[in-house]
């Protein structure tokens, strides 16, 4: 004969074997076991039969009846009203990008308008700028030209061409000559002879003599 | 897991990936196949009709987004559940929960198949479960009614599975002493003799 201690531990065991048992989910052993334990113990058989009508009760259709295709109907609503408002705001992002772009096109127009005007405005009152590399100009009369010594040091050649007022207006081209003029016509002679006599001057000849 | 189990949770899952790629045909499928379940759940933490069916479609639109990052740790139906579930205490902390007698029911919304003794057994489970909270109401819908385990229940509810023992525990406890009663049978103490 089992023990009172023995049957509570029974009874607890078979209280947490119920609702497993009802399921179906239970193993095997453990439904045997339970259905052994109810045939001889009559308060877990009342309990079992008063689980087993709740488990009954609780698979009878529930008296809330609701349309699913109604439903269905408005989740697909708002899932299109959704959409919608995504688009909504991606369309004035878009807008906004559109309108920022031809704000930035505007502006440089402008400043590449201002630009020009200023540029146009500046070059009318001067000569075309030029470069020593550019074609030779027309040489106007007086003007010399004049190699100096590939060892004269650049103050000395400084120094002689403003001592003699005379101004740098081409070169030096590819033997190293220079095509110098007086900054008055007056002194192309004796600027020349001068020249021919200064220490370090190689060559100095009248661009007209020249071949 | 049954087998039949197995396959309605791999057509779930294909379901679920063609929601991903925003294929509503699957979501209809998907919708029409759990209507009828989470109408049951649901009635379980409320009876109007008008909160069911909210929050029916606020699953649905959960699971319409998240479809694409279901992460297959638990069954579908689990999940769905689980988020039908915190769907339904969102929107009874929103309203309150606001039970609709059966009287008060129109007659074209009364069961047409309700014959005598269901009708009775159903009055007896109302009855009973509206001296349960809605915790406990849940799990023993969700253990006794739709079968989960409680690894499956306590996913659903995201609280550990000894929670969900104490819940389902408690809960017995109080139908125990309760039912008899509803029944019509003499009322006899037994707390003593829970285990």
């Amino acid at each position: 004969m089992k023990s009172t201690k023995d049957t509570d531990q029974d009874c607890a065991r078979a209280w947490d074997a119920m609702p497993w048992v009802l399921q179906d989910s239970a193993p095997q052993e453990q439904s045997a076991w339970l259905t052994d334990h109810l045939a001889r113990c009559e308060a877990c058989r009342e309990e079992f039969a008063q689980q087993s009508r709740l488990r009954l009760a609780l698979s009878l259709p529930t008296g809330i009846q609701l349309d699913p295709e109604a439903g269905l109907k408005r989740l697909m609503g708002r899932i299109d009203a959704d959409e919608t408002d995504e688009a909504a705001p991606r369309a004035r992002v878009s807008a906004w990008l559109t309108r920022a772009l031809v704000a930035a096109v505007l502006v440089q127009a402008v400043g590449i308008g201002i630009l020009g005007v200023e540029l146009w405005s500046s070059d009318s009152g001067r000569s075309p700028y030029r470069t020593l590399s550019s074609p030779a100009q027309q040489i106007a009369p007086g003007a010399i030209r004049v190699v100096p010594d590939t060892n004269m040091k650049l103050a000395d050649w400084n120094t002689l061409l403003h001592s003699l007022q005379l101004e740098v207006v081409n070169g030096p081209n590819d033997v190293g000559a220079y095509t110098v003029m007086p900054t008055h016509t007056s002194t192309a002679e004796v600027a020349l002879q001068q020249l021919r006599t200064t220490h370090g001057i190689r060559l100095a000849e009248p661009v007209a003599a020249s071949p | 897991m049954k087998d039949a189990d197995i396959d309605a949770d791999e057509t779930d899952r294909l379901l679920l990936q063609r929601m991903a790629t925003g294929d509503r045909a699957a979501l209809a499928t998907l919708y029409r196949a759990y209507h009828g379940r989470l109408c049951r759940f649901l009635s379980r933490l409320t009876r109007r009709n008008d909160v069911i069916e909210e929050v029916i479609n606020d699953c649905f639109w959960i699971v319409w987004q998240k479809a694409g990052s279901f992460n297959g740790d638990s069954r579908v139906s689990t999940w769905i559940i689980g988020i039908t579930y915190r769907c339904g205490l969102k929107a009874l902390r929103q309203r309150g929960d606001e039970p609709v007698d059966d009287e008060g029911l129109p007659e074209d919304r009364t069961p047409a198949f309700d014959p005598g003794e269901d009708r009775e057994l159903r009055d007896w489970l109302g009855k009973a479960m509206e001296r349960l909270s809605a915790d406990q109401r849940v799990v023993v819908e969700l253990v006794y009614g739709v079968g989960h385990t409680l690894d499956d229940v306590a996913t659903i509810m995201q609280c550990p599975v000894g929670t969900v023992k104490a819940r389902l525990f408690h809960a017995r406890v109080k139908l125990r002493n309760i039912l008899p009663a509803l029944a019509g049978d003499p009322i006899t103490p037994k707390e003593n003799r829970v285990p």
